[in-house]
């Protein structure tokens, strides 16, 4: 009974890459921060950086650890493992992410790939959850764990 | 300019240049209570143009108004300014502004698209009462006023003149149907001037340009020119072989042209048949003559989108600190490099230049800005019945074009204030308090190298103190229990939701106080202060930083962060032991400098940093001074002077409110990182809470 399922699924899976042609998957860059593994839509990611040297800005909340130049841009910094409550690393990579009119780097511990994911593949939160910054959810197919996708519209600051 | 369409932009912007000129001369004209002959010509150029362009453009409205108007120019030119009568000037100049208006109006709707006014009769009509007002005086008789004036006014020669003196003609044929042959016929005579003078040939017909209704005579009878040369002829050929939609052409040596005014065509109901058509050729040879005058500035000046310009700046900022970064390197550290030192003292004086020009591209007078406000008060002081003349210092003061184009809403705000609260309501009242009658407002813009200073004086009433705080106190601004300096008071005037007339006018006092000037001008890193006598007038300044881009600076440090403060702000630097410093009863510190004590304000502590200097004598004290705040702020070192590129923040950042503590922008050093600018007055108020 569980293998039916399991083939019912499996044969739904297939059938949608088929029909969709990967128009309905989407890229996610996935990348660590602390024991999580984080993905966001591929499409918005400018660039990964590493070795850069943030300069400090006072009076910001914790997790905006400052600004970086990118050549000649300004993009501020902010650490994905504060913002989730996560111990930090000292050796971190910026992922730049654009969102419209704002550029971002995301600070994080190591970049884990590049995955193209179906759409139907991502869940929901479970109902009663008080997760923040994520939008879904993802069991990654190499069985390397689960992916949660960050809702980078989250992130901007709410005013 | 976001229509898409070149034509349609080109039409806005013109038609917006030439209404803004016609304001200046008409402006100066009403203060003179005539217009000289060169105005006349002037506007009935300018409204010859707008005529001319709206046709073409099919916005007919404008078209019709623009023709009346020039019809109306057309008899003041004619029998000069005498012909209108003393009590029909008001009415005048009246009507001109009201064109004004119009037109402004319409191209703004243009611009955004929406419909055009189609009722345009009741100004029409105006205008057509006035100049029949003004025709009833002197031409009772229309045709002699063309034969008189007509010839001596013009250089253009008179038609009967021309065909003796022009006897080398050519006829061109058009190709059947190809539709606007008399705007292909003036395109050929726009082609010909490029290689034949102008008082070397006459057309025929000869209004081509501005009657779409001869192009039926040009298929018929086919255009003629008629040169005084052969060999103007021969080179009008060449041109005309090139012109495009010319079936043939004819040379012909026959002195008799077909019959001229024959082609006469009911131009317009007002003037009379016969001499529709003399007018309109003297209407184009002057208009052409003064395009030619013009054509030389014009080639000389390109509009170019402000944003290429930004670009621009922002590459140029770049080129400035790579350059730094390139002959500072530490790669060359120790090396001996005659021939590189000396290309990068060039590449140096190069780039310095470079960068001079890019900012001055950006720079623009005020003269613009300061011209629209003779309209505003002299439109008040119809309004509103009370003489005052407007007196304008320093138009030519050079600032960003950023700033020009944001501070006319403030500087306005404050003259309509000055107008409405300022200038006392009666003359009487100004004599009493021994005034000229006639009140005066002074609009003065000066550049003092780092910052523009604007100044709005007038001699009115100045500011009622008790009035003010009493005011601010039922407004909930003040404190009834607190004594207040004169200053602070003024400065109530600038709080927002304060407006001290109780009445609504028209022009100001809409409930929007004079924060909206403050805001406005914030907006722009610039500052206002009000000073103010009763009896005797007030003052509001307005201080501007000349461009935004670049400033001066000096770096210092404070543990692992960089600062940059401007250095028009640093008044002095200086050394001090403990025991110079005074702690204050709020465990503040003061330093005494030359006679006065300052509070110090100490940035590791503002900004909560890890590191940096606690103890007073390792470190530097910079005294500093902004708007009311005068102050020493304490760093470890100071890194040297440097002239910087001024970045904004990303809005991320600045959506934690981070100005409010002082810290305004950025720039990035010589080695890449990143020094934080600091304002010298938010960053004392973040320190003291005030």
């Amino acid at each position: 009974m569980n293998d039916d399922i399991m083939f019912v699924r499996e044969d739904q899976l297939e059938a949608l890459n088929a029909v969709d042609d990967g128009v309905d998957s989407q890229k996610y860059l996935i990348f660590m921060a602390g024991h999580l593994k984080l993905g966001v839509v591929a499409e918005y990611v400018v660039e990964i950086l590493n070795n850069q040297i943030i300069t400090y800005l006072p009076m910001l909340p914790d997790f905006i650890r400052g600004i970086i130049n990118m050549r000649g841009q300004m993009i501020p910094i902010l650490d994905i493992r504060a913002r989730l409550g996560l111990p930090s690393q000292a050796d971190s990579l910026v992922v730049v992410i654009n969102l419209g009119d704002i550029q971002l780097g995301i600070l994080v511990d190591a970049v884990d790939q590049m995955l193209d994911i179906p759409k139907a593949n991502i869940h929901p939160l479970p109902a009663n959850s008080t997760q923040t910054l994520v939008s879904g959810m993802c069991s990654l197919p190499d069985g390397s764990g689960t992916m949660m996708v960050l809702d980078c519209e989250q992130l901007m600051p709410d005013d | 300019m976001g229509s898409g369409n070149e034509i349609l932009d080109m039409y806005i912007y013109e038609t917006g240049t030439l209404l803004e000129q016609l304001e200046t001369i008409v402006l100066e004209a009403e203060k003179a209570d005539t217009f000289s002959q060169e105005n006349v010509n002037e506007i009935f150029r300018i409204m010859h143009t707008i005529k001319g362009s709206s046709a073409m453009m099919e916005f007919d409205t404008l078209a019709t108004v623009a023709h009346r108007i020039e019809d109306m120019f057309f008899i003041i030119r004619e029998g000069t300014m005498s012909v209108v009568h003393e009590e029909d000037r008001p009415a005048l100049f009246d009507v001109v502004f009201q064109s004004i208006d119009f037109f402004r109006n319409e191209v703004d709707k243009v611009e955004t698209g929406e419909p055009l006014d189609k009722d345009i009769d009741n100004f029409l009509s105006n205008i057509n009462t006035l100049i029949a007002k003004i025709k009833g005086e002197t031409v009772p008789d229309a045709p002699p006023a063309p034969a008189a004036g007509g010839a001596p006014v013009l250089q253009a020669p008179p038609p009967v003149a021309g065909s003796a003196s022009f006897p080398h003609a050519l006829r061109v044929n058009f190709e059947e149907g190809c539709g606007m042959e008399s705007l292909r016929a003036f395109m050929l005579v726009t082609a010909v001037r490029d290689v034949c003078s102008e008082a070397d040939f006459i057309f025929e017909p000869a209004n081509v340009e501005n009657d779409p209704s001869t192009s039926e005579t040009v298929v018929e009878q086919g255009f003629h020119m008629m040169f005084r040369n052969v060999q103007d002829r021969d080179n009008a050929i060449t041109v005309i072989k090139a012109a495009g939609s010319v079936q043939d052409y004819q040379p012909y040596d026959c002195p008799e042209p077909e019959a001229k005014p024959a082609q006469a065509v009911p131009e317009s109901p007002v003037v009379d048949h016969a001499d529709a058509a003399p007018m309109m050729r003297a209407v184009a040879a002057p208009a052409a003559a003064q395009q030619q005058q013009q054509q030389h500035p014009k080639e000389t000046l390109i509009s170019v989108n402000l944003s290429k310009l930004d670009l621009l700046s922002a590459v140029v900022g770049e080129i400035v600190i790579t350059e730094s970064m390139v002959t500072s390197s530490p790669d060359l550290k120790g090396l001996n490099l005659d021939a590189f030192s000396k290309s990068a003292r060039q590449l140096r004086k190069l780039t310095d230049e470079l960068q001079d020009v890019s900012m001055s591209l950006r720079m623009v007078p005020v003269s613009g800005t300061f011209q629209k406000m003779n309209r505003i008060v002299r439109d008040m002081t119809k309004k509103l019945n009370r003489p005052a003349k407007l007196t304008l210092i320093g138009e030519n003061t050079e600032v960003d074009k950023t700033i020009v184009d944001s501070i006319g809403d403030p500087i306005m705000h404050m003259i309509r204030n000055s107008m409405d609260h300022g200038i006392e309501e009666t003359q009487e009242e100004r004599v009493a308090a021994g005034k000229d009658p006639v009140g005066e407002i002074i609009l003065s813009a000066r550049d003092t190298g780092s910052e523009v200073i604007i100044e709005i004086i007038d001699d009115g009433r100045g500011v009622n103190d008790e009035a003010v705080l009493a005011k601010a106190i039922r407004q909930g601004i003040a404190n009834p229990d607190v004594e207040y300096s004169h200053r602070e008071i003024l400065n109530f005037l600038l709080a927002p939701g304060f407006s001290t007339n109780v009445e609504v006018t028209e022009f100001s006092g809409r409930g929007v106080g004079m924060d909206v000037v403050k805001r406005g001008v914030e907006e722009l890193g610039g500052t206002v202060s009000i000073s103010s006598e009763l009896g005797r007038g007030m003052t509001t300044t307005i201080r501007i930083p000349l461009t935004m881009a670049i400033m001066d600076g000096m770096e210092v440090a404070v543990g692992d962060s960089i600062f940059t403060i401007p250095i028009n702000n640093i008044l002095s630097t200086m050394k001090v032991a403990a025991k110079d410093v005074i702690h204050d009863s709020s465990s503040g510190e003061i330093i005494k400098c030359q006679g006065n004590f300052y509070p110090i304000v100490r940035a590791k502590d503002l900004y909560q940093l890890q590191d940096g200097f606690t103890a007073i004598e390792d470190g530097v004290l910079l005294w500093l001074e902004a708007g009311d705040y005068s102050y020493c702020l304490f760093v470890d070192e100071l890194l040297g002077q440097q002239q910087v590129v001024v970045k904004q923040l990303p809005a991320y950042v600045n959506s934690y409110n981070i100005k409010s503590y002082g810290i305004n922008g950025c720039t990035l050093r010589s080695d890449g990182s990143i020094s934080l600018i600091l304002d010298v007055a938010s960053l004392y108020s973040a320190a003291r809470g005030v």
